[in-house]
C-alpha cells in the first residue's frame, strides 16, 4: 500500500482516536485490555481503509469497524465485571460545570452501562454518540423498530440496576 | 431517562481526557499482527484442509489393490477417489468465497453470520472427511476379508468357534477405532471452536433475540 494512503490513514485515525478510546473503555476493564483492543481496532480499520471512499465522515465509518471488532472479532471476553476497578468514570467528572450531585449520578450511570452485555453496550454507545435509530439499526443489522424497542428495554434495565 | 441524558451530555463534552496515541505509535500498530477470531479461523481451517489432503494422499489404494489382487474393486475405488477430489475442491472454493466475504464494514449481524458460515463450511469439510475415513475403514475390512490371505485364518476361527470370542474381539476393534476417531474430532471442535467462538455465539444469539 502506498505511503500516501498510510499517511492519510494515520492522520485521520489520530484525529478521531477518541471514538476508539470510548469503545475500548466501554468494552474492556483494564489498561492492558484497553490497549489491546485499541491495537486490534487499528489493524481492522487499516485493513478496511482501502474500501473507505470518503462518502461518509471518517468517524461515521470508523464506528462500524470499531464496534464490529469489539463485539465480534476480538477474542478475549469483553464482559466487564460489575465492580469497575479501572478508573473509567473519572474521565467524565473533570468538567467544572457539573455539580456534585450530577457527578455522582453520571458516575453511577456509567457503572450501570458497564454491566450491560456487549450488544446492549453497542446500542447505548451509539445513543450516547447521538446517532439516530436509522444509523443504529443499520450498524447492528436489526430493524429500526426493534432497535427502538430494545433501547427502551435497556433504559428500563439501567433504571433497575440504579434502583434495585 | 434523565440519568442517561446526563451521561450523554457528559459523554459528548468529554473529548480530551484519554491518553492520546501519537502518529508514530499508530504507524507501529499498523505493522503488528492481528489476533482477531477471523484470522484464527483462517489458520485453523488451512490446517484442517492440509490434514484432510494428507489423509487422502496417505490412503494409497492402488498399492493395496495390487498387493491383494483385488482388481474388481479398482474401478470402483478410482471413481470414488475422483469424486472425493471434486468434493474437496468444491469445499475449498466455498471456504475461500465465504472467507473473502467477511468484512468489518457490514452490519454486526451480517458479519457474525458470515463468520459462522465460513466456519460451518470447514466443519462440514471435516465431517465429510470423517465420513470418508469411516467408509474407507469399512471398505478396508471388506477387502481384507475377501482378498487378504492373512485373514483366512481369522475367518476360519470365527466360523469354527463356539463362543464367538474372536468375532466379538474383531467387532470391538472396529468400534473402538471409530469411537476414537469421532471422539477426537468432537473434542477438537469443543476445544478450538468452543473457546474461539463462545463470545461471538452469545452475542449473535442476543442480537437475534432483538429481531424476533
Amino acid at each position: 500500500m502506498s505511503d500516501d494512503l498510510e499517511k492519510s490513514f494515520v492522520k485521520q485515525l489520530k484525529e478521531n482516536q477518541n471514538i476508539i478510546h470510548k469503545i475500548c473503555r466501554l468494552y474492556t476493564n483494564g489498561e492492558e485490555a484497553h490497549n489491546d483492543l485499541f491495537q486490534e481496532i487499528t489493524i481492522q480499520l487499516w485493513k478496511a481503509f482501502p474500501k473507505f471512499r470518503g462518502e461518509s465522515k471518517f468517524s461515521t465509518w470508523a464506528y462500524r469497524v470499531a464496534l464490529n471488532t469489539a463485539i465480534t472479532l476480538y477474542r478475549k471476553s469483553t464482559r466487564t465485571v460489575a465492580t469497575v476497578t479501572y478508573e473509567g468514570q473519572k474521565h467524565f467528572l473533570s468538567q467544572e460545570d457539573y455539580n456534585h450531585e450530577e457527578e455522582e449520578q453520571i458516575k453511577l450511570m456509567y457503572q450501570a452501562v458497564q454491566q450491560l452485555n456487549d450488544i446492549e453496550k453497542a446500542l447505548v454507545f451509539l445513543y450516547l454518540e447521538d446517532k439516530d435509530y436509522t444509523e443504529i439499526s443499520e450498524t447492528l443489522g436489526i430493524s429500526e423498530v426493534n432497535a427502538r424497542v430494545k433501547m427502551n428495554r435497556i433504559k428500563g434495565k439501567l433504571k433497575k440496576i440504579l434502583n434495585p | 431517562m434523565e440519568e442517561l441524558d446526563l451521561l450523554k451530555k457528559a459523554w459528548q463534552k468529554d473529548t480530551h481526557t484519554f491518553e492520546q496515541v501519537s502518529e508514530s505509535e499508530i504507524y507501529k500498530m499498523l505493522h503488528r499482527k492481528s489476533s482477531s477470531i477471523v484470522k484464527w479461523i483462517l489458520v485453523i481451517s488451512l490446517i484442517e484442509f492440509g490434514l484432510g489432503a494428507l489423509v487422502n494422499l496417505s490412503f494409497n489404494t492402488d498399492d493395496m489393490i495390487a498387493s491383494l489382487h483385488a482388481e474388481s474393486f479398482a474401478v470402483f475405488l478410482k471413481v470414488l477417489t475422483y469424486v472425493n477430489y471434486a468434493v474437496i475442491l468444491w469445499f475449498i472454493y466455498n471456504f475461500y468465497r465465504n472467507y473473502a466475504r467477511i468484512s468489518t464494514i457490514t452490519s454486526t449481524k451480517q458479519l457474525m453470520q458470515d463468520i459462522i458460515r465460513a466456519r460451518k463450511t470447514v466443519q462440514n469439510y471435516v465431517w465429510y472427511n470423517l465420513f470418508m475415513i469411516f467408509v474407507s475403514i469399512i471398505l478396508g475390512f471388506v477387502i481384507a476379508f475377501i482378498y487378504n490371505p492373512k485373514t483366512e485364518l481369522l475367518i476360519y476361527k470365527i466360523e469354527h468357534e463356539d463362543n464367538y470370542k474372536t468375532l466379538s474381539l474383531t467387532i470391538c476393534l472396529v468400534i473402538f477405532t471409530i469411537v476414537i476417531f469421532v471422539g477426537f474430532f468432537w473434542l477438537f471442535y469443543r476445544l478450538i471452536y468452543g473457546t474461539l467462538l463462545r463470545k461471538l455465539n452469545a452475542n449473535y444469539k442476543e442480537l437475534k433475540k432483538i429481531d424476533l
